[in-house]
């Protein structure tokens, strides 16, 4: 499976600005391109380049004893796919889960640690071209989510977009060290827990 | 193929030549003088190889210490030297210090100080050996001459009227066109050929340069004409040039050879003008003018005479002296064509290719399921029955792909060969290793996870196992102790023993030391196999005396650890005075299993089929509590509940009848209470990556026949959680 192909094919259900191949064939190196998504009224980026494919949110299993931001795994063709709730990475109240719910599926990491993981954004956007001049540094405050996590902020005409640092955000390092805390306290997050059930049985239902 | 590439190849080969040369060498003392010859020169070719092909790459580091090694061989090769048992512990130890070398120059690029002190230590101690019975050869590094200076003296006879007065070797080159591309650098050769002696006069030839349009510069377009001084025979010489043989041509001449040797070199060289290599010869030395005169008239006549032997028949004929060498050389080029045909039946295949392979047919056993699940909620009976056809077929190719990655556990094996010679020599003892089973077959992730665990119990065995000669004798038994190493197939799964013949063990006297311990209580009672488990145990130890070699109590549990982690388990059988036999039984593959699937709220669960005992009714009411844990009566037996539903914090309704799934590991058994049964699958095991890298209780997931993940259960880790658990409430 080529990557190409499966960005050429985002299976973007129902949506006008889906991504097309037309879209990602124009002209300007990869580099440049950013998948643009919003989460709770925000638009955030991806560089295009890790981007494997988009899905549908659809079944999902959850993890038990994982920290609430891992919503669960996946069948990915075959693979298991760890998927990560950006919403609470960031903090965040979870987001409702409606049709537009996707989750963008990012392959992390180099050579022999490379992996794949998913992340539930509330809908995709488009894929646009930000040239790097375009693009300021994080601002020292003021963003909603931890500064580290931000890359840069992506100029659009009349907008910002915010340029995502998947490295920091997907840290496996973090995703797990959470987890290991929470291992030894398991009382004390009991009721976040529970939120995030009812959350999973909300989707189901 | 790169350098990098063809560097890589190297040190895989080198890799397998050293250890084949381990092998022959352990052999040695096992065989009859007929064998023995045979078994000298495949070292010698394994040490040759090793450093031929390090020379190529200007890896002096090993060429310099395996030349000497090469040189001891040669001589022992050639009854010099006779075989004796320190000189092949010194041999051993030499071919260990060429693999760390190897490894060293593979890592960091270069062979580290301390090798080289170490290297230069062993050159003296194979001086040793050497100087014993020729005190002038044993300088370091350079070649003996005894064989050869045998040969110059012969020399003279050869000499005779048109004998061309040339004290040197003369070696025609000419480069094959790919040589550059197959790595092959001609200035490596000619500096390996160094190492044999001196190179007196080279001419380069580079008259197939073309113009500079036609130019490639990938291309290698030199000859050489080398005239050179070496009291090397003409195999050695020729060996040097061993990797350019097939594509190059190549020419050697004997010191003294006769003119019509070199006519025949004129004639087979494909240079379009006789007289320009005729100049070339001269120009080196080789030929005076006069003698090319001679050699051009001669030629003459023999081409009237249309006669064009063949340089093998010229000089087999001219010289009968060197004709077991030519015929030496041609059995060598047979013997090599025979060894690629014999390669070529097996292939050589990335693993990850492999294991990509067998994910995918994991993965279309997978969807078969889910299509046959399918099927039988239409009810269309031709449907059914011909999905069930495709299923058989799939699972059919799933095995077949499964026995691509087997492997037979013989090379495994055979690696304690020296383990057990090593052992005993220090340990004064006499102990024969007799192997069985070694084409026994296994999944190869198993074949690399058991090499801890074997060695661990041989090295047990050979120490505290096998008492000493005099121990045995007085015991009426031989002298020679035996440890014996077997694996055999037994339903499903492999089964590897390690045995030995020596004193077995006292259940009486381990028990007594478990209870002193306090990993048994005073009034506990343990089951015969149960007693034998205990030395499985960590930090229990037997022995009286702590040695180098084994008797802290830790590797025994590194044993039980690993072979758990493999979803195998361990046996152990042992008749006091006469021996133990400890077997390790493993799953044949390391990717499947037989899975139980438990549901729980909306979930579902993996058990490992093995683990489960039996299914029983869950009744609230029977349960009884003590300090958190929850037990139920099984038949007048405790018996510890996990409940999944709040261990995993599974919300959902609870259903009115819930089962317990009894399962045991570790000797433990412990119930599992779920809300359903949904029976036996069978699961392609799918790791779960870093991310749940300290997850507790799961221990992989897997993909159902929906296509929906379910967890599998590390009922390992959840037994030991409540034994743990136990202990932590005991002490309080």
């Amino acid at each position: 499976m080529s990557q190409t192909n499966s960005k050429s094919n985002l299976p973007v259900k129902g949506q006008s600005n889906a991504v097309t191949a037309t879209g990602l064939g124009a002209a300007g190196s990869d580099e440049n391109q950013y998948l643009t998504f919003k989460l709770q009224e925000e638009i955030y980026a991806f560089g295009i380049l890790n981007v494997k494919e988009i899905l549908e949110y659809g079944k999902i299993t959850k993890v038990p004893m994982m920290p609430d931001f891992i919503q669960g795994v996946i069948n990915l063709r075959g693979e298991v796919v760890p998927v990560v709730n950006l919403a609470r990475r960031f903090g965040l109240k979870a987001s409702e889960i409606t049709k537009r719910t996707c989750v963008v599926i990012i392959e992390i990491g180099a050579e022999e640690t490379r992996h794949e993981l998913g992340v539930m954004v509330d809908s995709v956007s488009e894929v646009l071209e930000i040239d790097a001049e375009q693009i300021r540094p994080a601002p020292g405050f003021g963003a909603r989510i931890r500064n580290d996590f931000i890359r840069g902020m992506g100029k659009l005409e009349e907008d910002f977009v915010i340029i995502l640092d998947q490295d920091k955000v997907l840290s496996v390092d973090e995703l797990a060290a959470v987890q290991q805390v929470r291992e030894m306290a398991p009382e004390q997050l009991e009721s976040v827990e529970e939120k995030s059930e009812e959350d999973a049985e909300n989707k189901e239902g | 193929m790169s350098m990098e590439a063809a560097l890589q190849t190297y040190f895989t080969e080198a890799r397998e030549m050293l250890e084949d040369m381990e092998a022959q060498l352990l052999e040695i003392e096992h065989q009859s003088a007929e064998e023995l010859p045979e078994t000298l020169n495949a070292i010698f070719r394994a040490a040759h190889t090793v450093k031929g092909s390090a020379s190529l790459f200007g890896l002096d580091g090993i060429v310099d210490f395996t030349h000497v090694v090469e040189n001891l061989l040669d001589r022992m090769r050639d009854g010099d030297i006779g075989v004796s048992a320190d000189l092949i512990s010194l041999l051993l130890r030499c071919q260990d210090h060429i693999a760390t070398l190897v490894d060293e120059t593979e890592t960091n690029g270069e062979v580290s100080d301390d090798s080289l002190r170490l290297s230069r230590a062993l050159i003296l101690e194979l001086g040793a050996f050497l100087q014993d019975d020729q005190p002038d050869s044993a300088k370091p590094g350079l070649p003996s001459t005894t064989e050869q200076g045998a040969e110059t003296q012969d020399l003279p006879m050869g000499k005779g009227d048109d004998a061309v007065d040339n004290d040197c070797w003369h070696i025609s080159l000419r480069f094959g066109r790919n040589s550059f591309r197959d790595g092959m650098d001609p200035i490596s050769f000619l500096r390996f050929l160094e190492s044999l002696g001196k190179i007196r006069q080279v001419v380069i030839l580079d008259d197939w340069l073309p113009d500079l349009s036609e130019y490639d510069p990938e291309d290698c377009y030199l000859g050489f004409e080398i005239r050179f001084m070496s009291s090397a025979t003409k195999k050695e010489i020729e060996d040097v040039f061993e990797f350019i043989r097939e594509d190059s041509d190549i020419h050697i001449l004997a010191p003294y050879s006769r003119l019509s040797a070199y006519i025949d070199l004129i004639d087979s060289m494909s240079e379009d003008d006789d007289r320009r290599i005729g100049e070339i010869l001269i120009e080196c030395g080789a030929l005076t003018e006069a003698e090319l005169a001679k050699a051009l008239a001669l030629q003459s006549t023999i081409e009237e005479a249309e006669q064009s032997p063949r340089l093998g028949d010229i000089v087999t004929k001219d010289d009968d002296r060197l004709s077991p060498v030519v015929d030496a050389a041609a059995q060598k080029q047979t013997q090599m064509r025979d060894a690629i045909n014999r390669k070529q039946k097996s292939l050589r295949v990335d693993a990850d290719k492999l294991d990509h392979l067998i994910n995918l047919v994991g993965e279309l056993v997978t969807a078969g399921a889910g299509t046959f699940l399918q099927a039988q909620i239409l009810g269309n009976p031709e449907l059914i029955e011909s999905m069930s056809k495709l299923n058989d077929l799939l699972e059919e190719m799933r095995d077949a792909s499964l026995k691509l990655r087997m492997v037979a556990i013989g090379a495994t094996f055979s690696k304690f060969q020296r383990v057990v010679r090593d052992m005993a020599s220090d340990l004064h003892k006499e102990v024969d290793l007799v192997i069985t089973g070694a084409d026994t077959e296994l999944d190869k992730s198993v074949v690399e996870k058991i090499g801890d665990p074997l060695m661990h119990l041989v090295r047990n065995a050979v120490d505290h196992g096998l008492e000493s000669s005099a121990d045995r004798e007085a015991a009426g038994k031989p002298a020679t102790g035996t440890i014996s190493l077997n694996a055999y197939h037994d339903s499903g799964n492999i089964v590897i023993e390690v045995g030995d013949d020596g004193k077995g063990l006292d259940p009486d006297k381990l028990l007594a030391k478990a209870r002193e311990k306090g990993l048994v209580g005073e009034d506990q009672q343990l089951s015969r196999s149960e007693i034998f488990d205990l030395i499985l145990r960590p930090g229990f130890s037997t022995a009286e005396k702590v040695s180098n070699i084994s008797g802290r109590g830790v590797g025994m549990d590194v044993v039980r650890r690993n072979v758990i982690e493999m979803r195998g388990r361990t046996e152990i059988d042992s008749t006091p005075g006469e021996g133990t036999t400890i077997r390790i039984i493993l799953p044949l593959t390391l990717a499947i299993i037989d899975g139980f699937v438990v549901g729980v709220g909306k979930a579902a669960f993996v058990v490992p089929l093995d683990v489960v005992q039996e299914c029983v009714e869950f009744s609230e009411v029977e349960q009884t509590e003590r300090d958190g844990q929850t037990y139920i009566n099984l038949r007048g037996n405790v018996l510890p509940l996990v409940n999944i539903r709040n261990r995993f914090g599974v919300r959902g309704e609870r259903p009115m009848r819930r089962s317990v799934v009894v399962v045991k590991a570790e000797g433990q058994s412990v119930g599992l209470v779920v809300d359903r049964l949904m029976g036996e699958f069978q699961t392609v095991i799918k790791p779960l990556g870093p991310v749940f890298s300290g997850l507790s209780g799961i221990s992989g997931s897997t993909i159902m026949g929906n296509g929906e993940v379910a967890l599998i259960l590390d009922v390992q880790g959840l037994v030991q959680q409540i034994t743990r658990g136990e202990h932590a409430l005991e002490k309080n």
